[in-house]
């Protein structure tokens, strides 16, 4: 066996970390099992009640509402983010490329908070959007576009579009160009090439983005929380909403646990799905 | 007989049998020049290849062979210059519209499709049908002794078998050109030798005007109706092999293919014919490089090692030299001798006397004498000559 | 390139992600108390304000405390595991990578709530501990990810080279490994404490009232407060992140770091 000298030093921090985190989720998963005691952050007897109260319609609600935002969102931020790693990594130009990297990657070191606010102030009645299409007669009163299910779809795609740029780009850049150009040579024009070759090729990119953007914006908070006012509910803001406004700590636990599980399940069908795409990968 | 070459003899026997006519050309350029930056790739390259030829672009890397393949497969834009394929300027026409074939280095198959979906690429782009399309691919596969392999992936051939794929996608389309980027480095030598061997024949039999791309000057020799010899963005020399291997008109051409010893000699006369002074022999050259030459001027003659051997008794000596060292090859051994004063390196003299190395150990004092007349004189260089070796 | 449309397309979706931070710098020079747009009179009072905010400073200073901590610390963790990782094997090797790589996958606020009921559980006080405990794990994947490729990159031969010239494990660590391996822990180190500086829905949970970082302080105010100080803070938040990335990609290659260099 090859000497291993610094093993324990370097392996002991890593599992005391480890430790670490798995006790932080054995306690959400051991609170959901306890019951909830009025006035009190300890927690009572064993129950599974915190999860048959999850089966009431207004807690399924959200459930299938946060399920379909993630999805609009991952969806809509494919579409958007797809064009613009095309032109990162094809763009001949070493000043346009950094500019377009900066620019796309920005946002996701700005902050939650940072992000969310300046699209309420985008979108708010006494927003960007609305004092323009007012200025141009467009409108007589303010449009509501802040609290709508739209306006958290449009403020998340901005969130998880980083993301998805930098997995899609990290794919596409691994594509060796002379596939294109052997099409091209044998008769495909430009749409053809892009359609027969690049975009199979770049499957595997697809998959991780949508499958990380997806995680990402059901982990969503301050987003929903902030332009969704209420209105919109994920699971995040219930949690938040049980958990520090109520202080009802088994029951939030029990909405993270089960959204966890939902989460994981989706991400596993999301894999099963992708398989017959598996061929496109580049060996 | 398939398709694709009852296609190519039909469209033989209606047009001209190939002749040195430009008309018949099936890829002309003319003053293409391309830079990149300060770098000038490419400078002022005409060049005709005739309809049916396998021309071949040669050269060391960085001389332009590989720029020009890829403006005439329109993967460069010319700065200067016209390209002209099957008589039609082709200057604006892009990739995908100029009929062409191309064969890469790293055959460049899709790794997402079979091999049949691979092949039949090109025909899918031209839109051809079906059941055609299938024939087709069969036919081009079983000309590269390829079937049964239509269903499989390409990581799942051999390197030979990729290769052949390769070669299959490009022809079954019927190119007007077809073009080769040095497809076979990837490969092992006794793969390379066979399937130059193939490539030769499947390209006599199709008739499709070939450009082939290599700095393997074996490789060119052996597979080319004319070679292009090229070097720091200029064409130096076109001809058949046999034209440029013995009949070099300049120095790189000269040295660049196969081996030459440079020797300092003088020339002797010029008129309609000049003869060339080295020791006790005078050997006849070529004119035309010493057009500018009197009568006693210092040239370099140029000649190769098997022409050179050491003297027997009575024949007219041209160097005397010193044996400096062996290597045996198994059918020759190479001697190498040294002559400090008419040549800067060794002497390379190839004998194929079995006992070369107890005959003439080293040390030994010998003479040298010149046989053949195809030696070549060029300009002597100011500083002494290398002597290029492969 | 791209053709006509494409370029255009590219720009409007480039005009889209900046939209928001060009709408906000726009605000926060606004004269007026209510966001107006335009602005009819331009000042930097919002700016001072800002600047002068107590639960921002407050907020910013603590913000850097746990940064700082949560990064290094991370650093540490994430650097040696790594190592192990590329070059060692031992028993639940990929279970361990997989448990730490998953705080990417769990919610936020289900790490929060964790270790809140957990810092609740065991008697920790909220205080900074807590926090900083949060955000090592929140941001180690970022850390393990960076090292780790910069070990694979690395010429394994150059210290074997040391070896051979007598240098003991240690010793070849730290002359060889170390320098070689700078720009990725650098990368990782800033990625960290970028992350760790702008997190908000776990450090929501784990903070409080004394601990809580700039993201939660801004939270608290925009539910209060709808002046432009958030649009004037928002700003200089926008610009020392770009700065700070231009910088990075300059100095390290961000294209190289993010892996999205094409194919040479």
């Amino acid at each position: 066996m090859k000497p291993q000298p610094f093993l324990r030093i370097f392996v002991s921090p890593a599992a005391l970390c480890a430790l670490g985190f798995l006790a932080a989720v054995a306690t959400v998963l051991q609170y959901s099992l306890r019951a909830y005691v009025p006035g009190s952050l300890e927690a009572g007897d064993l129950t599974i009640d915190n999860f048959l109260a999850l089966l009431k319609p207004l807690y399924a609600r959200v459930f299938l509402d946060t399920v379909w935002i993630c999805f609009l969102t991952a969806g809509s931020t494919l579409l958007v983010a797809y064009p613009l790693a095309y032109a990162l990594v094809h763009a001949q130009n070493r000043l346009i490329k950094a500019a377009i990297l900066i620019i796309a990657v920005t946002p996701l070191f700005l902050g939650e908070v940072v992000r969310t606010y300046s699209w309420i102030v985008v979108l708010g009645n006494n927003g960007f959007i609305n004092s323009v299409l007012l200025k141009l007669g467009l409108i007589d009163r303010p449009l509501q576009i802040m609290f709508t299910t739209f306006a958290v779809i449009t403020a998340l795609v901005h969130v998880t579009l980083p993301v998805m740029v930098i997995m899609l780009a990290a794919a596409l850049a691994h594509i060796d160009p002379i596939y294109e150009k052997a099409a091209q040579s044998l008769g495909a024009g430009p749409i053809r090439t892009f359609l027969s070759v690049t975009l199979p090729l770049s499957t595997p990119g697809i998959i991780a983005g949508v499958t990380t953007a997806f995680a990402w914006t059901f982990s969503a908070f301050a987003t929903p929380q902030l332009i969704g006012g209420g209105q919109v509910n994920m699971i995040s803001n219930l949690v938040y909403q049980l958990g520090l406004a109520s202080f009802n700590f088994p029951f939030a636990a029990s909405l993270s646990v089960a959204g966890l599980a939902l989460t994981f399940a989706i991400l596993s069908l999301l894999r099963v799905a992708a398989r017959p795409l598996e061929k496109f990968r580049p060996h | 007989m398939s398709s694709l070459t009852a296609d190519r003899r039909s469209k033989e026997r209606a047009g001209a049998p190939a002749a040195a006519d430009s008309d018949d050309a099936a890829v002309s350029l003319s003053g293409a020049s391309k830079k990149f930056g300060k770098i000038i790739a490419l400078q002022d390259a005409t060049l005709s290849v005739r309809r049916g030829e396998l021309m071949t672009l040669l050269g060391p890397s960085g001389c332009g062979k590989t720029t020009l393949l890829n403006l005439i497969a329109g993967f460069l834009v010319v700065d200067d210059g016209e390209i002209e394929i099957d008589g039609k300027l082709v200057n604006e026409i892009p990739t995908y519209k100029r009929e062409i074939g191309m064969m890469f280095q790293n055959y460049a198959l899709f790794p997402h499709m079979s091999i049949a979906d691979n092949v039949g690429y090109g025909l899918r782009m031209r839109g051809i049908a079906k059941p055609d399309l299938k024939r087709r691919v069969a036919e081009a596969l079983s000309l590269v002794r390829l079937t049964g392999v239509e269903d499989r992936r390409p990581f799942q051939l051999s390197g030979g078998q990729q290769q052949r794929v390769a070669l299959a996608r490009a022809i079954v389309v019927s190119p007007k050109v077809l073009l080769l980027d040095e497809p076979f480095s990837a490969l092992d030598r006794n793969l390379r030798t066979s399937m130059q061997i193939e490539i030769k024949e499947i390209q006599r039999q199709l008739g499709v005007t070939t450009i082939f791309v290599t700095h393997d000057q074996s490789e060119a020799l052996s597979l080319s109706d004319r070679i292009a010899v090229m070097f720091e963005g200029r064409i130096r020399q076109v001809g058949s092999p046999d034209e440029i291997y013995r009949r070099p008109t300049d120095r790189f051409v000269a040295s660049f293919i196969g081996d030459v010893n440079v020797l300092r000699a003088r020339l002797d006369m010029v008129n309609e014919q000049a003869i060339v002074t080295l020791g006790a022999a005078r050997i006849p050259v070529p004119v035309e490089p010493l057009a500018e030459f009197r009568a006693g001027n210092q040239v370099d003659l140029f000649v190769r090692p098997e022409r050179l051997r050491i003297a027997n008794a009575g024949e007219p000596i041209a160097v005397e030299a010193t044996v400096a060292a062996h290597v045996y090859q198994g059918g020759y051994v190479n001697l190498y001798l040294e002559a400090p004063a008419i040549c800067t390196n060794r002497i390379l003299v190839r004998s194929l006397e079995p006992d070369a190395i107890s005959r003439w150990p080293t040390g030994t004092r010998v003479g040298v004498s010149i046989a053949g007349n195809d030696a070549i004189a060029f300009e002597a260089e100011p500083s002494p000559p290398d002597r290029i070796e492969k | 390139m791209l053709g006509i449309a494409g370029t255009l397309a590219v720009l409007a979706i480039l005009g889209f992600v900046i939209l928001p931070a060009a709408v906000v710098t726009l605000a926060a020079f606004n004269d007026r108390a209510i966001l107006t747009f335009p602005p009819e009179t331009w000042s930097w009072r919002w700016f001072a304000k800002a600047a002068a905010y107590d639960d921002f400073r407050s907020g910013c200073r603590n913000g850097l405390i746990v940064a700082g901590w949560a990064s290094s610390i991370a650093l540490l963790v994430g650097a040696t595991f790594a190592f192990a990782l590329d070059r060692y094997s031992f028993p639940l090797k990929r279970m361990l990578e997989a448990v730490l790589l998953s705080s990417l996958i769990v919610p936020h606020f289900t790490i929060g709530l964790g270790f809140l009921i957990l810092a609740a559980q065991i008697g920790w006080a909220r205080g900074f501990a807590v926090v900083v405990a949060c955000h090592v794990v929140l941001v180690l994947p970022f850390v393990l990810r960076s090292v780790y490729v910069s070990l694979r990159n690395l010429d394994q031969r150059l210290e074997l080279a040391a070896a051979s010239l007598g240098a003991s494990p240690a010793r070849v660590l730290v002359t060889v490994t170390l320098p070689l391996l700078a720009p990725g822990l650098v990368g990782g180190w800033l990625l960290a404490a970028i992350l760790s500086f702008n997190e908000f829905t776990a450090s929501l949970f784990v903070t409080a009232q004394r601990t809580q970082t700039l993201p939660v302080a801004m939270y608290n105010y925009v539910r209060e407060y709808a002046d432009p100080s958030m649009a004037a803070l928002s700003v200089m938040y926008i610009l020392a992140t770009a700065t700070l990335l231009a910088l990075a990609n300059a100095y390290l290659g961000l294209g190289k770091v993010l892996n999205v260099e094409p194919h040479r």
